[in-house]
């Protein structure tokens, strides 16, 4: 069973020219047209820890720098959370606690009264991998959420100083700059221009112009950012060439990496991480700017608000069976076809396009979309540009022998479900085998290409289906359902080309 | 005119440095990445073998995770900076990275930073001998008081795919099964139970005096194996990056070609004023060591009378080596000269990226 649904026998070619199963298609029901990931625009929609659930309005996240803040990831092993784990420990009784409740000003008196009592205490355990809290030194905590000691980043002083006084430094030479345009607007140095193009390191070009080198500095470099070169630089210890390294005490690099910052080399440096969040994205057609899907916001929920899967629009074919494979011989193929909507679907299977004709398709795309592009350059939307169409990457090695007729597939009817009467219809043409409810079983020839064994062989053909667009909200009639037609190419991958001689 | 505009605060600008084995990605303003992570674009220096829309692909599937399952904001509308190698990225490179963000992501503005230049901002100062030891290569630069001087880089391939290639040779040589010498482990290997020895032991080693070798290490591989990693590994591993032949081609050798290659009264200058950066500057020992080498070299009889320098400093960056290039362009890109980058509707217009880096004119992208 497995090597059915691990590889896609069935694939349908996006507007973009990419194949892919119509698992992974959408259905843009306002310009009528199949999507996928690649051309589709993603946003991001909400953001949640996929471990507690919480949902974390996006400018929360950001504050938080997207982490969580009561979940941690193991820094040791990266692969599970970290749970809090409580022990009890006895504690001497102190003052305060006697008179809990009270106002107490006497903290400090807490000699103890010689009574114990037993008190909750947590540290951060990982279940996968052993590593805990404690290892690295972090006391126990008194409550399980929220009070673990954050790590301090050693050099985030250090860094402020030299952003605030390169911030104020860019500052200060434009305005400079500015003045001196102002006073000299005439004689306009050509290498003015140039600086305002590059700008990197304004003030250096400045100094190698010969500007006065003194108008660059707005201010002396605080002392705190001045020296950082010396002679001095860290030794290697003689231990390394006489006594054994203990690997269980040196990170990996993956460990190292999981704190950026840091990256610690001894495992007694690993923290715990606060959780990265996920994000919940919604996806967007660049044709039309409409959603084809956006997700609820409640994390718990899989659901949808916006859904256009194009497994619920546009007819699925799966292949039954087809034999025997063989170059140069007609083989039968059986196809089944489903109706997904609630309208009866009229299909017609033709050739695929040319080459030629595939070329004018992408032309006409894009003509289109410029149209498109031009028509609402005055409206204050920017429209979004498309991924440039692409000739589909495939190529068919069988023939198709195409049926001579069209023919209805049902509506879907969820009470006939269960059904299991398989319905024959004396109107229907030869090559239907069976009809039942909205599915279809057809009967097709093929005829592989002069191919060797093993050789794939692909056949493709264009779907032509009627659609009718569902009327989106109730107030709009029943009859001004609209019935389109609409095209889908479809590439089959039938199976290789068998060596019989040897049987 | 505000100290910056509010656009910094609501939507800062994405950093990043796409290097060849590791990517840097975070915002502006910050002081350290939010992360490190290995890069996901095979062609990223073998562009030559594959086609462009390859790397487009790939790219597109790159950049779709930093934004959506790392750093998690819709990148439509967002400012961009990139922290790269001027004289190493090569154009087709840059020049897909901005299409896939312009026309794919449709971010607003894309800004292309001297990974050595932008370097310098992490001190403060404006004058500093940059060497960048990463996966690839090493790469020298010198920048003098503020203007990178071009005709003096120096680029070997010298860094962790050398060492590792060496490891890997060494550990086969011993017997060890090539399937389960994986990159990973390799890398790990080296990481864990490496380092930089003393110039002296060097020098004992290489000609074959006995020393007493530092401890074996036992590394356990998938639970069951165990590779037995001799103290001669651990200690000499490294080594290719010195190595000592007629080429003169090690890591000592090109900083001193690249400090030749200066105005003589700027040399001094920048010989103290080095700055190590690129992971391999991690490794145990390899900051003491390259001053050991430097000393000896600028004392050396060849030298002595060229140089015109007496010692040699390092710098010591707020950052670990491997981002402070991305640490650079995290400052820079907080500043107003942001609003230097290539917008969306400019690119529209003329879909080139200018190689303003060479404002200085003398383009020497084509050497070596
Ligand atoms: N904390 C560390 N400790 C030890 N080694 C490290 C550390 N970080 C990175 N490295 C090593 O440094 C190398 C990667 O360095 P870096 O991230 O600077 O390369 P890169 O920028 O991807 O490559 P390049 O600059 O050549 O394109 C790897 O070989 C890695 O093993
Ligand atoms: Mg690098
Ligand atoms: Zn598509
Ligand atoms: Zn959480
Ligand atoms: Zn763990
Ligand atoms: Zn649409």
């Amino acid at each position: 069973m497995d090597f059915l649904i691990s590889q896609n026998y069935v694939n349908y070619v996006c507007q973009c020219g990419l194949l892919k199963p119509l698992t992974n298609l959408y259905f843009c029901r306002h310009c009528l047209n199949l999507r996928c990931s690649f051309c589709c625009h993603h946003e991001v929609d909400s953001h949640f820890c996929r471990n507690c659930l919480e949902n974390i309005p996006s400018s929360e996240a950001k504050l938080r720098k997207n982490k969580c803040n009561s979940c941690f990831d193991c820094p040791s092993c990266s692969f599970s959370v970290l749970s809090a784990r409580a022990t009890t420990i006895q504690v001497p009784m102190t003052v305060k606690e006697k008179q809990e409740g009270e106002e107490s000003s006497t903290t400090t008196s807490e000699a103890s009264s010689g009574k114990m009592v037993a008190k909750k205490m947590y540290y951060l355990a990982c279940l996968a991998c052993r590593y805990s809290s404690r290892d690295v030194g972090i006391s126990d905590q008194a409550s399980q959420n929220f009070c673990w000691p954050e790590q301090e980043y050693m050099h985030a002083n250090r860094f402020n100083t030299i952003l605030n006084y390169y911030q104020a430094l860019v500052l200060h030479d434009k305005q400079v700059k500015q003045d001196e345009k102002r006073r000299k607007t005439t004689n306009k140095s050509k290498f003015q221009s140039m600086t305002d193009r590059t700008g990197l390191n304004v003030s250096a070009i400045r100094r190698q112009m010969g500007f006065d080198k003194t108008v660059s500095k707005p201010k002396n470099k605080p002392a705190s950012i001045l020296p950082s070169m010396t002679e001095e630089v860290e030794e290697l210890s003689e231990d390394i060439f006489t006594k054994p390294i203990n690997l269980k005490n040196i990170t990996t690099i993956e460990q190292r990496f999981t704190q950026p910052a840091n990256q610690p080399e001894s495992v007694k440096h690993l923290y715990p991480q606060h959780k990265n969040l996920s994000i919940k994205r919604s996806i967007r057609c660049r044709h039309c700017e409409h959603n084809v899907i956006k997700p609820e916001y409640n994390p718990t929920s899989i659901k949808y608000r916006i859904q256009q899967f194009a497994s619920s629009h546009v007819p699925e074919v799966r292949i039954i069976k087809c034999y025997p494979l063989m170059p140069n011989k007609s083989a039968f193929i059986t196809l089944k076809l489903t109706n997904p909507t609630m309208n009866d679907m009229t299909i017609t299977i033709m050739e695929l396009p040319t080459d030629d004709e595939e070329v004018m398709m992408i032309d006409e795309m894009k003509k289109n979309f410029e149209s498109l592009t031009v028509s609402s350059k005055s409206s204050l939307m920017r429209p979004s540009l498309i991924e440039d169409p692409r000739i589909v990457s495939c190529k068919p090695t069988a023939k198709l022998e195409l049926p001579d007729s069209s023919f209805v597939i049902n509506q879907r009817d969820d009470s006939a479900e269960f059904d299991d009467e398989i319905q024959t219809d004396k109107k229907d043409p030869k090559f239907v085998i069976w009809r039942k409810a909205n599915k279809i079983a057809i009967e097709l020839s093929i005829t592989p290409n002069d191919l060797k064994v093993n050789d794939e062989v692909i056949v493709g053909f264009t779907m032509h289906y009627t659609y009718s667009t569902v009327p989106s909200t109730t107030a709009e009639k029943k009859d001004s359902q609209q019935r389109h037609a609409l095209n889908a190419r479809v590439y089959l991958n039938v199976g290789n080309i068998v060596d019989y001689s040897t049987k | 005119m505000p100290l910056f505009e509010t656009v910094f605060q609501e939507k800062p600008a994405i950093v990043m440095e796409i290097g060849s084995a590791y990517t840097k990605i975070g915002f502006c303003g910050e002081a350290h990445p939010r992360f490190i992570l290995p890069t996901e674009i095979e062609s990223i220096r073998d562009v030559l073998k594959k086609t462009e829309k390859n790397l487009y692909d790939q790219a597109v599937d790159f950049f779709n995770k930093i934004f959506f399952d790392y750093l998690l904001v819709s990148p439509k509308d967002r400012k961009v900076s990139f922290v790269e190698s001027t004289i190493t990225t090569p154009t087709l490179i840059r020049e897909s990275f901005a299409k896939v963000l312009f026309h794919h992501f449709e971010v607003a503005s894309i800004l292309f930073l001297p990974l050595h230049l932008v370097s310098l901002s992490t001190l403060a100062i404006d004058t500093a001998l940059v060497v960048d030891i990463g996966y690839k290569e090493a790469v020298i630069l010198p920048v003098f008081n503020g203007v990178q001087i071009l005709k003096a880089w120096q680029a070997q391939p010298l860094g962790g795919e050398s060492i590792h290639d060496g490891i890997k040779a060494s550990l086969i040589l011993n017997g060890v099964k090539d399937e389960i010498l994986s990159e990973r482990v390799i890398e790990d290997i080296k990481v864990r139970t490496c380092f930089v020895t003393k110039q002296a032991r060097a020098v004992a080693h290489r000609n074959n005096e006995s020393i007493q070798p530092c401890p074996d290490v036992d590394y356990p591989v998938d639970g069951s194996d165990v590779i037995k990693i001799p103290g001669n590994l651990r200690e000499f591993a490294l080594e290719v990056l010195f190595p000592e032949d007629n080429d003169y081609l090690g890591l000592p050798y090109i900083i001193i070609d690249a400090i030749i290659k200066c105005p003589v009264d700027s040399r001094k200058e920048l010989a103290e004023n080095i700055l190590l950066i690129g992971g391999t500057s991690s490794m145990m020992g390899i900051k003491s060591r390259l001053r050991d080498e430097l000393r000896t070299l600028i004392k050396s009889e060849f030298y002595m009378d060229r140089l015109y320098i007496d010692d040699v400093k390092f710098h010591n960056a707020p950052s670990k080596p491997n981002f402070t290039g991305w640490l650079g362009g995290s400052i820079y890109s907080a500043t107003d000269l942001i609003s230097n980058s290539i917008t969306r509707e400019n690119y529209l217009k003329h879909p080139k990226i200018p190689d303003w880096i060479f404002y200085d004119g003398s383009s020497t992208r084509n050497q070596g």
